[in-house]
């Protein structure tokens, strides 16, 4: 079902927090909203399922206005951060619970069918009898997710589900939801402060901040063409480097510092003297490209397949490059690193991409 | 925990300050089953006579009655207590009310304040209502006043269960009462139990309202009982006897604190964290 | 819980005029407060308002509860005399006077004087009066149904006489009309003071405040009030409490949980039972007399036999109630301390005693402000303890604020219980009580208590 958030705004003591948000989610997608914390993204999730009720503009599912609902005619399916299985319930009777609630009456057997049905999709029909308590991390989640779906909601709402596991774990569930989310075919929302789980998981990306969306875009779009400062910087791990200067004659750059670089292609007839920034991810930095940079290895981080440098390239400014593992630079050496600058990013003084 | 230091000087300091309560207690078992010559401190005869109250009703009154009527008194009180407390605990820790700071307020004053000084106040209450001189009055008063104390216990145990036990349960189509009923009480069972607990030995021990706010009540409970055989010089003095009764009176209570003594001392804190 | 960040926080953006829609009221919220509510208003609520309003009457057995009555009565007359009414005045109302109507008749009958002399009263004398009872049993005793006894006729003939005097009336009114229709003399500005001294109801009046402030055994009641909260608090809910505290935090675990329930058995033993207890240590006969006489020292009542001993008796048998409250609190902060502070302060070569000081009192502050408000407030209106024991003896030595009060209004031995002065007495302790729970309400860092309900439906 379709998900679209209309001018939705949301106050704390009368302070908005989250003013005029429109999002659509299409009918099958998954879409991440993806920030730091503090950014809104939480209080927008509970929004929707509605334990938080909306101080301004509409939620729809699909052509159904919401707003004024509460949480329990929403038909809305949530897996909460720490799971909040039932302790005192078997894991059947937390699956089980949702469908016990119904206005309309589901009997018993009808109810026992319905539970298997679902777990043998989660596959913990083996934990059916067991309490909370007796299961892993990874368990609890999958009955959360269970009794999430068990009721067939309209919407999945996925409040940072993978945030409580270990890191073979959370790859093990990544792929887990995705595939569940996939057969099941339901709309779904991740939140999420982790990039890798947003952009992995889910069809499309929603980068909030200070209670707005900055960019909805697909995960490798998004990190080809940000739409800003913020978003480049929070996408990429290592992080982009940022340089702030200015641009100079014949199309090129130059920072207070001293360095300078070639401006990316198509800046090149920017006129000179505009104060812009350029942001270098670290793959671009000793991988071939127009420009160079010199300067001493400063730091050496070997991570096993590939190996992070720090490069001092003026006094206070240090790129940092990412290569295949290599031994011949070591702490200390002098080297000169071709810079792609074709596919540095530029933004203005505004933080706008140009 | 540290071992660093010589332990055997704080014991003779433990020991010597708890010398009185030691003697007091070791002697209230004591007397119940031995006799001393008059003046001395220590028996010399062993005798179960003291615990003859038990058939002989001539010997301090129907103690069987004040029995039954004092754990009526203890029960209505974890009848009255309990329930209320744990509704009114629910709704302040995690409902929308109207003037909920207000509420959180008057109750931790109230939780503080000592009701005692209520007690004038709270005999026209029950000279107005009609209410004076009976068992029902002196329950419904006594719970009325442990109230505060009750809900602010409460309160901390809902405080303790998980918001998103809740929310997972409103998510799942119930209401807030079903979530309440179904979900969040059982989460709160130690709480209950220990209210429980809790209000019944103070109903148990109670003498004050008994004694002032149904005097001539049918109904007359041990502390009240325990109190005119003390005062009432038909018998003559007899600490031993006393004593007995005493210890009779406090078995349960005993048994209900060596049974429940962990979840107690929460409350016995006055359900602070400091 | 992490997810759900602090709102406030997220919304740190300009301040806006109020859009916000208020959450809506939980009805289920006001439901679930409602038996709560219902018996605190009436057992709460209503005797603190109560306490306040009789703390400005003079309602005692003598004016009983509820509307009093108006009767003149021979003491009230006198009264009125010495006051200066005038003696014509006074003589007026106490007259008698004998009438035969209706109602007299039907006074007597109900009183069983026989019918047929009734009837014949009936005949001979209705709507006559007389001014003086002996002429009435004269003609009486003409009529042939008299009764032949003198003493029978006299009692018949008391019951046709009419005196205003101890006649009980439920409105001033009734009281004035009769007046009127008995003493015509008197004037209506005297009548009007006749009526309104008659009244046996409770009066308001702030005399009791004004007592309370002019007598000299108030400044004794404050003195032995403070002697009994500030030793009993410092001795022991505070300064045994945290002795027993620290001294059980150093021992091993059987040891200190074995002190820590002999300490708690004083709270939960029935009150009753615990002052037998005392009784017996320190009476004569009991364990402390006959140890001092063994040993040579004085041996008395300690109880009730020296001011000294009484309120060493009273300070230390309320003080080991209080001290498991202080020890089961400063206990749990101790515990709090990490106890690598602890083993660091040790390889540092701190002894003890340093330890201690340095360490785990300035860690205690806390626990102990919150002990010292949390029990002010209870010592200050404890009295059933001090009732049951030294019951303020000897002579009113130990009497404490809040066991007069008890006194005044609910039990004493002269009978008359003093309503009003016990709810004024009483309503000092109110108002103490709540100055005292509101500076303990700040204390509790009450905004950190009161966190939104985190669903809004």
């Amino acid at each position: 079902m379709r998900l679209h958030l209309d001018n939705f705004t949301k106050c704390f003591d009368g302070t908005p927090v989250i003013e005029g948000l429109n999002l659509t989610v299409e009918d099958g997608e998954m879409l991440a909203l993806l920030g730091p914390s503090g950014c809104g993204k939480s209080t927008t999730l509970l929004s929707i399922c509605g334990i938080y009720r909306a101080d301004g503009g509409r939620i729809l599912f699909g052509d159904r206005d919401v707003s004024a609902l509460p949480s329990q005619r929403r038909n809305v399916g949530v897996v909460f951060q720490n799971y909040a299985l039932y302790p005192h319930l078997t894991v059947e009777e937390n699956i089980a619970f949702p469908l016990t609630v119904q206005k309309k009456r589901t009997d018993k057997a009808e109810v026992a069918r319905q539970v298997r049905e679902i777990a043998e999709l989660i596959h913990i029909e083996a934990l059916l009898s067991r309490r909370p308590a007796q299961l892993s991390g990874g368990q609890q989640q999958r009955v959360a997710l269970a009794r999430a779906l068990v009721r067939k909601p309209d919407v999945l709402l996925l409040d940072e589900p993978l945030a409580n596991l270990d890191a073979k774990l959370r790859l093990e569930m990544r792929s887990e939801i995705r595939r569940l989310q996939l057969e099941t075919g339901i709309t779904a929302i991740l939140v999420t402060h982790d990039q890798v789980e947003a952009m992995s998981m889910c069809d499309r990306v929603a980068i909030m901040d200070k209670g707005e969306i900055l960019q909805i875009d697909s995960p490798t779009e998004m990190y080809r063409a940000p739409a800003n400062r913020f978003v480049a910087g929070f996408l990429g791990n290592p992080p982009i480097t940022f340089l702030d200067g200015q641009t100079a004659q014949e199309g090129r750059f130059a920072m207070a510092e001293g360095l300078t670089l070639p401006l990316p292609a198509h800046l090149r007839n920017m006129p000179a003297g505009r104060p812009i920034a350029l942001g270098l991810r670290p793959e671009h930095f000793g991988h071939g490209g127009a420009g160079q940079a010199s300067g001493r290895v400063t730091f050496v981080e070997p991570q096993g397949r590939e190996m992070l440098f720090d490069v001092q390239a003026a006094p206070g400014v240090t790129l940092r490059s990412i290569q295949p593992t290599r031994d011949d630079v070591a702490i200390g050496d002098e080297v000169t690193w071709s810079i792609d600058a074709d596919r540095m990013l530029a933004f203005d003084a505004d933080g706008r991409r140009l | 925990m540290t071992r660093n230091f010589a332990l055997f000087p704080l014991m003779v300091v433990i020991i010597l300050v708890s010398l009185p309560l030691m003697t007091m207690y070791g002697f209230l078992i004591l007397d119940t089953f031995t006799d001393a010559p008059p003046g001395e401190l220590w028996p010399d005869e062993f005798t179960l006579r003291h615990w003859r109250f038990l058939w002989d009703m001539s010997a301090a009154g129907n103690v069987w009655m004040a029995t039954l009527n004092t754990a009526v008194l203890a029960l209505s009180m974890v009848a009255v207590v309990v329930p209320v407390s744990s509704l009114a605990g629910y709704a302040i820790s995690r409902l929308n009310l109207p003037y909920r700071r207000f509420f959180l307020a008057g109750i931790l004053v109230m939780h503080a304040f000592p009701a005692v000084t209520l007690l004038i106040g709270v005999f026209f209450v029950l000279k107005f209502t009609g209410l004076y001189n009976t068992m029902i009055g002196v329950i419904l008063v006594k719970g009325a006043l442990m109230l505060p104390f009750g809900i602010w216990i409460m309160k901390g145990f809902y405080d303790a269960v998980p918001w998103e036990i809740e929310m997972a349960g409103v998510q799942d189509g119930a209401s807030r009462l079903t979530v309440f009923w179904r979900l969040i009480v059982p989460q709160v069972k130690p709480g209950l139990v220990a209210l429980s607990v809790f209000a019944f030995l103070d109903g148990w021990g109670e003498y004050l309202l008994p004694r002032v706010l149904a005097p001539g009540s049918e109904m007359t409970v041990m502390s009240v009982l325990l109190n005119q055989l003390i005062a009432g010089d038909d018998i003559g003095f007899d600490f031993n006897l006393f004593k007995t009764v005493g210890v009779f009176y406090t078995l349960p209570v005993i048994a209900l604190f060596v049974i429940f003594q962990n979840r107690l001392m929460t409350i016995f804190g006055g359900g602070t964290k400091g | 819980m992490s997810s759900f960040a602090d709102p406030t926080l997220e919304g740190a953006r300009s301040s806006r005029p109020s859009r916000a829609r208020r959450a809506p009221v939980s009805r289920l919220g006001l439901i679930l407060m409602a038996p709560a509510m219902l018996l605190l208003t009436l057992f709460f609520f209503l005797p603190v308002a109560l306490t306040g309003v009789f703390a400005f009457t003079d309602l005692s057995t003598s004016t009983g509860i509820g509307r009093g009555d108006y009767v003149v009565t021979p003491n009230l007359l006198r009264e009125l005399g010495d006051r200066g009414m005038s003696s014509a005045d006074l003589e007026a109302v106490s007259r008698a006077s004998v009438t035969v109507d209706a109602e007299t008749i039907e006074r007597a009958r109900a009183a069983g004087v026989d019918g047929r002399f009734l009837d014949d009263i009936e005949g001979d004398f209705l709507g006559r009066s007389f001014d003086a009872p002996s002429d009435f049993e004269r003609d009486l005793r003409r009529l042939r149904t008299a009764p032949r006894r003198a003493r029978d006729l006299k009692s018949a003939a008391a019951l046709f006489e009419t005196s205003v005097l101890n006649q009980r009336f439920t409105t001033s009114d009734g009281l004035s009309a009769k007046l009127e229709t008995l003493a015509p003399e008197v004037t209506p500005a005297a009548r009007a003071q006749i009526v309104d001294a008659s009244y046996t109801g409770a009066r308001f009046t702030t005399e009791n405040f004004e007592r309370l402030a002019t007598q000299k055994e108030t400044a004794r009641l404050v003195a032995n009030t403070f002697l009994y909260v500030g030793a009993t608090l410092s001795l022991f809910n505070v300064g045994l409490g945290l002795f027993l505290a620290v001294v059980l935090f150093y021992t091993p675990k059987g040891m200190s949980s074995l002190f820590s329930t002999l300490w708690l058995l004083p709270r939960i033993t029935p009150v009753v039972l615990y002052a037998v207890m005392w009784k017996w240590f320190t009476w004569e006969g009991g364990f402390l007399p006959i140890l001092a006489e063994q040993v040579g020292l004085p041996s008395f009542n300690y109880m009730k036999g020296s001011v000294v001993t009484a309120w060493a008796t009273m300070i230390t048998l309320n003080g080991f109630i209080g001290a498991s409250f202080g020890l089961i609190l400063f206990s749990g902060a101790l515990r709090a301390i990490p106890v690598q502070q602890l083993w660091a302060s040790e390889v540092d070569g701190a002894s003890r005693w340093q330890q201690v000081r340095r360490i785990i009192l300035p860690q205690m502050r806390w626990p102990i402000l919150f002990v010292t408000a949390y029990q002010t407030l209870s010592l200050l209106s404890s009295y059933e303890q001090i009732w049951l024991t030294t019951n303020g003896g000897p002579g009113r030595t130990t009497t404490v604020w809040a066991l007069e009060a008890f006194k005044t209004a609910l039990s004493n031995y002269t009978g008359n219980l003093e309503y009003g002065m016990g709810a004024a007495m009483a309503l000092v302790l109110v108002v103490v009580g709540l100055v005292l729970s509101l500076i303990y309400l700040r204390l509790f860092k009450f905004n950190e208590l009161v966190g939104r309900p985190k669903i809004e439906i």
